[in-house]
């Protein structure tokens, strides 16, 4: 795929993109520069990625692995200097952290409940059900099989409706 | 579909779908991609273009400033004269002859071009051969040449200029036969027997200097010497 070209259809999924970043981080600064980061790492592996596959998995691909590799291990960093002690025994499907102060304030309390997700369950309702993406896609893009991806859509799903009921009884 | 809520797994997702605000990329995002995306330029020191500025401008300078700037010449006359029938010689080497005239067939025009009257000449023999004839005119004097090739190929050049009192330099002279004394000059690697013949200078040019090509050379200047008379014509 010539150059320009790829340039031009992998800008398509921009807005996409984007809006995956700001669940992820849930910040814009961050999601600028999350997205900038995927985009860039895209174009210098542009050779990598196969025509004819899904152009739009592919981003996205590279957008959580570059989200996993920078902002998780920031956390990870910020907690141990915090308290020096190593987070290694963290639960893996451990809830979203506290907004920081420059997040975006959730509208509705179905953001909110989503918000408070594990990124692995938010991740996978993200693509599976608001990007509308098929289960390989989202299988390929969480490098597990189509069968985990189905399980942790269903406990994603169970966990969100534990704390929208929740958010009813307040 | 879980038993424990009210809500299906499909009208979650339908929630999901339609309820989650989207957020859509800042108008800015896409132009910072794209230029970050671009190629790098090669990045340049800032001191290189006032630099390269300045020399620019030196060179121009310097350039206009070349017809202005004294000639290195040399002082003496005979050496700047050596110095320009060498370089006649040298344009005849490299480009021959302007016009080659057969002369005598040529020696009214000659004449009466050059300044310079033949009252004979010397037309070749077995050791030179005469190439041609042609008015010259050097260091704002009107003269003639005479070209000549040997055997070997070599190029030689007599010239015949007005050149009253010319100065000859008594450590280059050089007795030929107990009867005539010319220097021997060099010039850009050439040689070159001068003498006078009354108010004329004469000049005999080849590229011809090493010892045995010395002897040779004399023996040109012998013949030319003893078969040409050039004297100023009136």
């Amino acid at each position: 795929m010539a150059s320009d070209e790829f340039h031009r259809a992998a800008l398509e999924h921009l807005d996409a993109l984007y809006n995956f970043a700001m669940y992820l981080t849930r910040n814009p600064p961050e999601a600028d520069d999350l997205v900038q980061e995927t985009y860039l790492r895209a174009f210098r592996f542009s050779h990598r990625f196969q025509p004819g596959t899904h152009l739009r998995a592919w981003l996205f691909q590279i957008l959580r692995n570059t989200f996993l590799t920078f902002y998780r291990l920031r956390e990870r960093e910020s907690a141990l200097a915090e308290d020096g002690v190593p987070t290694w025994d963290a639960p893996m499907f451990h809830d979203a952290p506290e907004e920081s102060s420059g997040a975006v304030e959730a509208h509705t309390d179905l953001e909110r409940a989503l918000r408070r997700l594990p990124e692995e369950f938010r991740t996978v309702l993200l693509l599976a059900e608001v990007e509308g993406m098929a289960l390989e896609d989202v299988a390929r893009i969480l490098a597990c099989p189509v069968g985990t991806v189905k399980s942790r859509i269903f406990r994603a799903k169970e966990r969100l409706r534990g704390l929208l009921r929740d958010y009813t009884k307040e | 579909m879980s038993n424990h809520s009210p809500e299906s797994d499909d009208a979650l997702g339908t929630r999901l779908r339609t309820e989650l605000r989207r957020y859509p990329a800042p108008a800015y995002l896409r132009g910072s991609i794209t230029e970050a995306a671009e190629p790098p330029r090669a990045a340049r020191p800032g001191w290189l273009a006032p630099s390269l500025a300045a020399a620019a401008m030196a060179l121009v300078l310097l350039l206009a400033s070349i017809p202005f700037l004294p000639r290195l010449l040399p002082a003496d006359p005979t050496e700047r004269l050596v110095r320009s029938v060498v370089a006649e010689h040298t344009r005849a080497l490299m480009w021959g002859a302007r016009r080659q005239e057969a002369v005598p067939s040529a020696l009214p025009w000659l004449t009466q071009e050059s300044g310079i009257a033949l009252r004979k000449f010397f037309g070749g023999d077995d050791r030179l051969v005469f190439v041609g004839a042609e008015p010259v005119f050097l260091e704002g004097r009107r003269g003639v040449a005479l070209y000549y090739r040997d055997g070997d190929g070599h190029l030689v050049t007599y010239t015949a200029l007005p050149a009253p009192g010319l100065p000859l330099p008594e450590s280059r002279r050089v007795p030929i036969e107990n009867r005539w004394r010319p220097a021997l000059m060099s010039d850009s690697g050439f040689s070159a027997w001068v003498w006078r013949q009354g108010d004329l200078g004469c000049f005999i040019v080849a590229d011809m200097v090493s010892a045995s090509d010395v002897e040779r050379f004399k023996d040109y200047f012998v013949r030319l010497r003893v078969s040409t008379d050039p004297v100023p014509a009136n």
